[in-house]
């Protein structure tokens, strides 16, 4: 990069939140994948912008001089959908980190990018609402980053996805204009959805600089159960049945002994190491419904064989849940490198998905752990491998395409919440087809003329 | 140790950036290079080769960590970012050499422990060569920029230290029990009345102490900086002077001390031959000050105290030795004694020894939360089990005009027992 344009990017941040020394740069050379830029893709400049202008500022700068931006929240996302290529500038939206406001009668509220996830949701509670997208990482991504992804978590079943959630955006786009899109109130259809267009679009449409969520009434209960089964298509079954027996769990979460015994190996807090598979599965609402949905579901597990664990306090709860959310990282003890695919197909074909998979890794010789938001289809098979192991990384590569064909051939997607990004994008034609990819171009052509935002992913 | 030798530890980071939400340091920096994540990875760069461990760049980025343990707590993975950090500096310390006031003070005076006495010994009067008292009072301003930040308010050394005022053993009518008290120098030269009060309690209670008078420095400040081989040699020191001594408990009252004889010293002597077994025996027998009386439990009546007080849960003490529960029971247990939790009381202080020392600026800022938390406690005493974060806090509150007192878990039983101070 030419140091007029470096000159200009600090004169539009402020010399200190720009970094330009390399160990600095380095450090956005990766994300949460397992993909890297490394030495070669280092990004030229690193900038925190602190507002939409300025945002809007480095944009302009960058299609004058045609330099790549990517835009980052926390650098959590699985699918390498913040790695740079060589000469980008990175731009790290967390310094927009304020509340704007909660609106307790409209109940809806608006932030900015950068705030962490789960600090807003406790802010949220303290007025008795309730902003339901709960990403396993939502101590640490950002509400930018979940809009750029259409984030989902285990509450999904029941609640939906972070699209379901914004009503409305501010956005900064490829070319530097300042945009709203949607509305602060629950009905809006002027113009095309772009709020549904953002979602989802990865940070390469534009910029997420503000985002306008609806809220729900906190939920006045809940009560969180463990079933233990010795039998994986038991356990899978059971998810299907407790939806058609007219129960609406908010949360159906699946692990598989690997996940199991990793997890209490991390956290301790007396999982079954010996269970073939657990469902964690949580029901929420009002006191009075609470038992009669746990008795149905109860019955279910028993049905399926399966022995089942009620919490008995909020504490022994959130140690489930402590536990549920170390799985992802937990599992790296067994292989030091972890590839959470996140395939998701219709419900009921979750017994037939798990089969796949245990095949799969057979066939392949590696090591493939489960994991799901069953209640919603998404299954994560977890391969559990080394990237030292250039052999095994071959053998990686092609189980996880026949993984995403047996997905597609079942009607399913690719992705159910990490998004496409670098790692999936050579199948994405796969699931959309020629024509499907045309539109998306067209779409980022007419927006982004000069490939200016993460030009790498489309 | 090789940088090959680090890669197992460190490709087990998957990057997930749990650490970012509990990093202080990368809470006041923000840029990814300064949260754990960012650390691992520089290391796992400079394995690859596509980062120079000789540049500057690095070796800063390696320093500023408050060896806090808090990411390695929260990690899912477990990866010991302490032990990688720890390489890293060794591995610097190594190729680099120690800055020439670190070696002074790390290989000459703290190998000699005699002449290390008789250096803090004169610190009393050469202090005043090198500090200048603060504005009001309030403790000692450095004169000359010999490493430390000019504005870092430090205690002054006490003209007689601990050691030379108790005897090598206090004795009382019937023993429970007998311990042997590790000292460390904080309490030894700066805050002898902590020792004071250590020993005034465990006697009332009915515990004779014994104070070995051989002994030196725990070894924290040179092990954290890299300086391994000085490290090792305090470690011997330290097991040789209590490995054969009849007591029933090795007592510290200082968190990096009793993390340094529990953990660190495993480490650090495992491959000494002879050492290891006597270094793990000395592990077995350690126990913090509050840990060792919540378990004896407190038999002497107190006349209680009328205040509000909260606690700070040293990171060494919490964390490395998973101190947390005794003290607030002591505390819990004077009569006529307010307590207050903080909001976040594991939250680091940003002391972490010589961290405070070369990075003041960023170390204040990481205390501000601290002092924050406290004022909103509206506590009036600060209990907490470690001299080195009294100090840091005492000059957070000082600087920040935030009334109260700071006290160490066993100076403020000492008050409850109604001894003088
Ligand atoms: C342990 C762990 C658990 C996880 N669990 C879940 C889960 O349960 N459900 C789930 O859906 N995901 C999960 N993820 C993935 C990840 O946390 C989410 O994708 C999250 O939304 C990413 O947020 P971020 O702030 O880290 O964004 P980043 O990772 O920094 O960015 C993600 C993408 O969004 C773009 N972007 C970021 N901010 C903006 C912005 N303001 N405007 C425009 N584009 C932007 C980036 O360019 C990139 O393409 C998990 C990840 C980890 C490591
Ligand atoms: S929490 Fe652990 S695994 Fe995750 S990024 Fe930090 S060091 Fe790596
Ligand atoms: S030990 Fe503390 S300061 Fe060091 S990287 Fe971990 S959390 Fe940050």
């Amino acid at each position: 990069m030419e140091q007029t344009v470096v000159a200009a990017v600090k004169g539009i941040v402020g010399a200190e939140h720009v970094f330009d020394r390399f160990e600095d740069r380095y450090c956005y050379t990766y994300d949460a994948s397992a993909v890297t830029a490394g030495k070669e893709g280092m990004p030229a400049l690193v900038a925190y912008p602190g507002s939409a202008a300025e945002v809007s500022a480095l944009l302009k700068l960058a299609n004058e001089y045609k330099f790549p931006v990517i835009p980052r929240g926390a650098g959590s996302n699985v699918s390498g959908g913040s790695i740079p290529c060589a000469g980008a500038l990175v731009m790290v939206l967390t310094r927009l980190n304020k509340i704007v406001g909660i609106d307790r009668k409209n109940m809806v509220a608006e932030v900015e990018a950068g705030v962490i996830t789960a600090e807003f949701q406790t802010e949220v509670e303290k007025l008795g609402l309730f902003y339901p997208p709960d990403p396993a990482s939502k101590a640490f991504s950002t509400m930018g980053g979940n809009v750029a992804e259409c984030a989902g978590g285990p509450r999904g079943a029941k609640y939906g996805v972070t699209r379901d959630y914004v009503l409305g955006l501010e956005v900064v786009l490829p070319t530097g204009e300042i945009i709203k899109t949607g509305a602060r109130t629950m009905k809006c259809v002027a113009g095309y959805d772009l709020t549904r267009l953002m979602t989802g679009s990865e940070g390469t449409l534009g910029v997420v600089t503000k985002v306008i969520v609806k809220l729900l009434p906190l939920p006045e209960a809940k009560k969180t159960m463990l079933a233990i089964f010795d039998d994986m298509e038991k356990a899978a079954e059971t998810v299907a049945r407790v939806f058609m027996a007219g129960v609406i769990p908010t949360t159906l979460e699946l692990l598989d002994n690997i996940y199991i015994r990793n997890i209490e190996a991390a956290v301790n807090v007396g999982l079954p190491v010996e269970a073939e598979a657990v469902l964690l599965i949580e029901v929420d609402g009002d006191k009075e419904v609470l038992d009669k949905q746990v008795g149905i579901i109860e019955g279910i597990c028993r049905e399926q064989g399966a022995t089942v664990k009620v919490a008995r306090d909020a504490k022994e709860a959130d140690e489930l849940w402590v536990a549920r959310r170390a799985a992802f990282a937990a599992v790296s003890r067994v292989r030091p490198t972890i590839i959470g695919e996140d395939c998701t197909v219709p419900r009921d074909k979750i017994p037939e998905m798990v089969r796949i998979i245990r095949a799969i890794a057979d066939k392949f010789d590696i090591i493939i752990a489960v994991l799901g938001h069953a209640g919603d289809g998404n299954l994560h098979a977890t391969i559990l491998t080394d990237e030292r192991d250039r052999d095994e990384m071959a053998r990686v590569e092609k189980a996880a395409e026949e993984i995403f064909r047996a997905t597609l051939a079942m009607d399913g997607t690719l992705t159910g919440e990490h998004g496409i990004g670098l790692v999936k994008k050579k199948y994405l034609p796969l699931e959309v087809g020629e024509g499907g990819m045309m539109a998306m171009r067209a779409i980022k052509r007419a927006l982004d003329p000069n490939n200016i935002l993460n030009p790498e992913l489309v | 140790m090789q940088w090959s030798d680090l890669e197992r530890e460190v490709i087990r980071c998957i990057k997930c950036g749990a650490c970012q939400s509990v990093c202080p340091v990368f809470r006041e920096l923000g840029a990814e290079s300064t949260v754990a994540r960012g650390k691992v990875n520089l290391i796992r760069a400079v394995i690859r080769g596509d980062v120079d461990a000789a540049g500057a760049g690095f070796e800063e980025r390696m320093s500023w960590c408050l060896m806090c343990k808090a990411c390695q707590e929260n990690c899912p993975s477990g990866v010991k970012l302490d032990q990688l950090i720890l390489a890293a500096r060794r591995k610097l310390a190594e190729d680099k050499g120690l800055p020439l006031l670190k070696k002074l003070i790390f290989r000459l005076g703290l190998r000699n422990r005699r002449l290390f006495d008789f250096g803090m010994r004169m610190g009393p009067m050469f202090q005043g060569l090198l500090l200048r008292p603060a504005p009001g009072g309030k403790g000692m301003l450095p004169r000359l920029p010999m490493g430390l930040d000019m504005r870092r308010l430090v205690s002054p050394v006490d003209a007689r230290p601990f050691r030379s005022r108790v005897p090598a053993r206090v004795d009382v009518a019937e023993p429970r029990k007998t311990v042997a008290f590790f000292t460390g120098c904080m309490i030894n030269y700066i805050y002898p009345q902590i020792g004071e009060a250590v020993v005034e309690v465990l006697k009332r209670n009915g515990i004779a102490v014994i104070i070995p008078a051989g002994q030196h420095c725990c070894g924290t400040p040179v092990y954290v900086n890299g300086d391994v081989p000085t490290a090792v040699e305090l470690a011997r020191a330290t097991v040789d002077t209590f490995a054969g001594l009849e007591a029933d408990a090795v007592i510290t009252a200082c968190g990096s001390c009793g993390a340094a004889l529990r953990k660190e010293y495993a480490a650090l002597l495992a491959g000494e031959p002879g050492y290891a077994a006597k270094a793990a025996a000395l592990a077995a027998k350690t126990k913090d000050f509050a840990e060792f009386l919540a378990e004896e439990g407190l038999t002497a009546e107190m006349q209680g105290l009328a205040a509000t007080a909260t606690y700070h849960d040293s990171c060494h003490l919490a964390r490395s030795q998973g101190v947390r529960r005794q003290p607030r029971e002591l505390i819990a247990g004077v009569p006529g004694l307010t307590f207050k939790e903080l909001k976040a009381p594991a939250r680091c202080c940003g002391a972490a020894g010589s961290f405070s020392l070369a990075h003041y600026e960023l170390s204040r800022r990481i205390n501000d939360h601290k002092v924050d938390d406290i004022a909103a406690s509206g506590a009036e005493l600060v209990v907490t089990g470690c001299p080195m974060c009294m100090m840091h806090i005492r000059d957070g509150m000082n600087q920040r005009g935030v009334a109260g007192e700071v006290l160490h878990t066993a100076e403020l039983l000492a008050r409850a027992y109604g001894v003088e101070k």
